[in-house]
């Protein structure tokens, strides 16, 4: 092929714009040798990467209720008769921190004074979020590199399952990572720097959500409970230390696993009522706007040690070793290769001619190349959405055959004007079926059936780059290959 | 490719349609009976009904492996080659489970391991079913406005509805369960499906000419359309059972049933409406 005709095809924009992707592609998947080892930007979900995955089922439930009273004495209503915590997510939802069967919840509501409107398990996507961010936060103390926690969120906004991945991790270590809690201290100053054990996380009960102080007031902070022994101690601990006559020289300190998490002065008004007696309920401000927003809801997660705010119990589980990880990535080399082959054998046989099967072959490919591109943004590759992969492959060669028959008409290159009306209805058939394709996939993209997300988003991803990019480029570069 | 002995416009659309109308009622019954006993058309894998499947590589035969883990409910052991074997487990409460993963740990280190919870496996149940119907309706929603006219965009919607049933039946015969991979395999056909359907519709309907020359041309097109397709997956099909990689062979498997019935069911059960529908209007 002459320059002249390159740059001929090279100048429709769709081509360039095809090409600039490749480049770009190219450079977010970045191959190279590491250490004598091949490496890309390329992630890979746990089919294809030693680790653990944990799917795990929020007990608590997320009930609409309907009722005369005031919602927030309703909640506490069923707070007292459930010994749960429960919390009222707007004015006709509540959230029940602990598994309640339906039959059982609906009794529960009607002694409440109100009526179950709706029931479902799982937890607010509010609360879903804490669980992960309270997750991440061990992975993280715990230097697990790489660590992936995932809540599934339902389309009514409930979460019902939370799914974490462990890469490099065996399944006894992963379960023991999640299910383990760190060692809680509050220790009151001496003299100097001295401190002495309060008490430990044992004597917490029960630990708030972020809120303010008191109603209108910027001031954030959790509130938390203390059994009667712990408050005890700290109430003879604060006389001990000359704490309640001296707050402000004898700090109290949170401490997670011996590291101190929070620093303050009983507040003079407690320090008074400690004088007196014994205080339970106690609260803990870390200041105003974001920033204390911020630090109540760390602190928070300290106060509970690491422990979940919602039991959860393991619904699923499954490991990957790395020797077979490595063998599937290999395996899905060459069943794309095969594939590859076959499919270039195929339209040979069709069309006997290089001039339609190469430039064929060549944009089926790049746009596998687009495709592998934008997945190092946002997908991370595992057997399923391999399996996806190859499937593109063959609608991808489909929908260019499409193309080529249409415009060929009768084996010749016809006018322009002709070419263009063609063109634009092999287009037509194409968006279509790439409509049909891109709805087909839609709900498994979005629902919690989480191992088939990565097959529907591969495949929606390769339905769009296909007739937005390459099926258009196509188009130009074999009308300018054929006209002579 | 076999099927381009075949002459789309030999027969009556009454004659096309015929074969697999027969096929589809057949498929239907088989799906009914498998709900009656099962509670599903396709017997469930543990994906949907709970239990821990295992992939391992070992020279030992299944009756050693059977006779390995007699104190688990084992249901079954399947041999691939290389030494491939893939084990499924029926439920079990945590404390076996645990168990079980440690004694596989300790005799197999490499093997791979997935466990699905009874009611998790009714959860993603209830999902697939979902995902499969809003699919369904999606797909036949977009067929319905792209051809804003009632015979042709049924005749898309029947053929591809009689595609997803004939594979679910196909896939009973050759044994393989439903799982989250083959549900992803028949949504895929879903998409698959319609593009050939798409293809001659567009054709026939949109384009000048004669009805023959035209429904030749959709067929010439529409095969190689389907052939490439199927190469593509044969190969992964191949790999895979070689391989050993169950999630892709299950997926490859089920495409390659609806593949092939697709081909049957857009150039005999759609042509044949497509052919009866112009025909009735006067078509030339």
């Amino acid at each position: 092929m002459s320059m002249e005709k390159i740059k001929t095809i090279v100048s429709h924009w769709q081509v360039a714009l095809m090409l600039i992707l490749v480049v770009l592609a190219a450079i977010a998947i970045a191959p190279r040798f590491e250490d004598g080892k091949f490496t890309t930007n390329l992630q890979y979900g746990l089919d294809l990467q030693e680790g653990t995955w944990l799917q795990m089922e929020f007990k608590a439930v997320v009930a609409g209720f309907e009722t005369d009273k005031d919602p927030g004495d309703f909640a506490k209503a069923i707070q007292n008769q459930t010994d749960a915590e429960v919390y009222v997510l707007d004015k006709n939802k509540i959230e029940i921190r602990k598994y309640i069967p339906r039959e059982d919840l609906e009794t529960v509501f009607n002694t409440a004074g109100g009526r179950l409107t709706s029931y479902e398990q799982g937890v607010s996507k509010q609360t879903a979020e804490d669980v992960k961010r309270i997750l991440e936060n061990k992975l993280n103390a715990l230097g697990t590199k790489d660590a992936r926690v995932n809540p599934l969120v339902g389309l009514s906004g409930v979460s019902h399952y939370i799914r974490v991945e462990l890469a490099g991790v065996s399944m006894a270590q992963a379960k023991e990572i999640v299910g383990r809690q760190g060692k809680f201290e509050i220790r009151i100053h001496t003299t100097g720097n001295e401190t002495e054990n309060v008490l430990y996380g044992d004597s917490i009960t029960t630990v708030g959500v972020p809120s303010h102080d008191s109603p209108g007031s910027p001031v954030w902070g959790v509130s938390f409970t203390l059994n009667q022994d712990g408050a005890e101690k700290l109430q003879k601990a604060a006389i001990r230390t000359g704490a309640v006559s001296k707050p402000d020289a004898h700090y109290l300190d949170m401490l997670l696993d011996g590291k101190v998490v929070y620093s303050a002065p009983l507040s003079p008004d407690l320090a008074a009522k400690l004088a007196q007696e014994p205080i339970r309920q106690l609260y803990a401000s870390t200041g105003t706007g974001d920033a204390g927003l911020r630090d109540a809801k760390n602190l928070e997660i300290h106060l509970r040690a690491g422990a979940l705010p919602v039991d959860v119990v393991v619904a699923g589980s499954g490991f990957v070793p790395a020797e077979l990880s490595d063998y599937f990535k290999l395996m899905c080399v060459v069943a794309f290769i095969a594939a590859a082959i076959a499919v270039g054998i195929v339209i040979f046989l069709r069309y006997r001619e290089p001039a339609i099967v190469l430039p064929m072959m060549a944009t089926n490919l790049t746009e596998i190349v687009i495709l592998l591109g934008i997945a190092t943004f946002i997908q991370q590759l595992d057997l399923a959405s391999i399996a996806a992969l190859i499937a593109v492959l063959g609608t991808g060669v489909d929908q260019l055959v499409i193309i080529t028959d249409e415009i060929l008409h009768e084996g010749k290159v016809p006018s322009p004007t002709l070419y263009t009306k063609r063109l634009s209805r092999a287009l037509g058939i194409i968006l279509v079926s790439a409509a049909t394709v891109i709805i087909a996939m839609v709900p498994l993209a979005l629902m919690d059936l989480s191992s088939l997300r990565g097959f529907a988003i591969i495949t929606m991803i390769g339905v769009i780059i296909g007739v937005a990019v390459t099926r258009p480029a196509y188009g130009e570069i074999i009308k300018e290959i054929l006209s002579k | 490719m076999g099927f381009v002995g075949y002459n789309v416009n030999r027969y009556t659309p009454r004659q096309m349609m015929v074969v697999p109308a027969v096929i589809l009622l057949l498929s239907l019954a088989l799906l009914g009976f498998n709900m009656a006993s099962f509670g599903m058309p396709v017997r469930p894998g543990i994906d949907f009904s709970g239990g821990t499947a295992v992939t391992l590589f070992t020279p030992d035969s299944a009756e050693q492996i059977r006779a390995s883990f007699s104190a688990y409910p084992l249901l079954s052991v399947g041999e691939g080659v290389n030494n491939g074997k893939y084990l499924k487990f029926g439920p079990m409460d945590d404390a076996s489970l645990q168990a079980l993963a440690t004694d596989i740990g300790g005799r197999y280190p490499d093997a791979k391991i997935d466990q699905i919870g009874a009611s998790f496996g009714e959860t993603l149940q209830q999902q697939a079913l979902i995902a499969l119907i809003i699919s369904f309706v999606g797909m036949t929603i977009v067929v319905f406005i792209a051809f804003r006219s009632f015979v042709p965009a049924g005749a898309v919607v029947l053929s591809a509805f009689a595609d997803i049933a004939m594979t679910a039946a196909g896939m009973s015969l050759v044994g393989i369960e439903l799982s989250l991979a083959t549900v992803a395999g028949l949504l895929m056909l879903i998409g698959y499906s319609v593009d050939s359907d798409i293809l001659l519709t567009m054709r026939v309907l949109k384009r000048q000419g004669k009805l023959e020359e035209k429904l030749a041309g959709a067929f010439r097109t529409g095969i190689i359309m389907t052939t490439t397709t199927i190469v593509a997956v044969a190969a992964m099909w191949v790999v895979a059972l070689v391989g050993q990689i169950t999630v892709v062979w299950e997926i490859a498997t089920v495409l390659l049933i609806g593949l092939f019935v697709d081909m049957m069911n857009t150039w005999l059960t759609n042509a044949g409406i497509i052919k009866w529908y112009v025909q009735k209007r006067g078509g030339k």
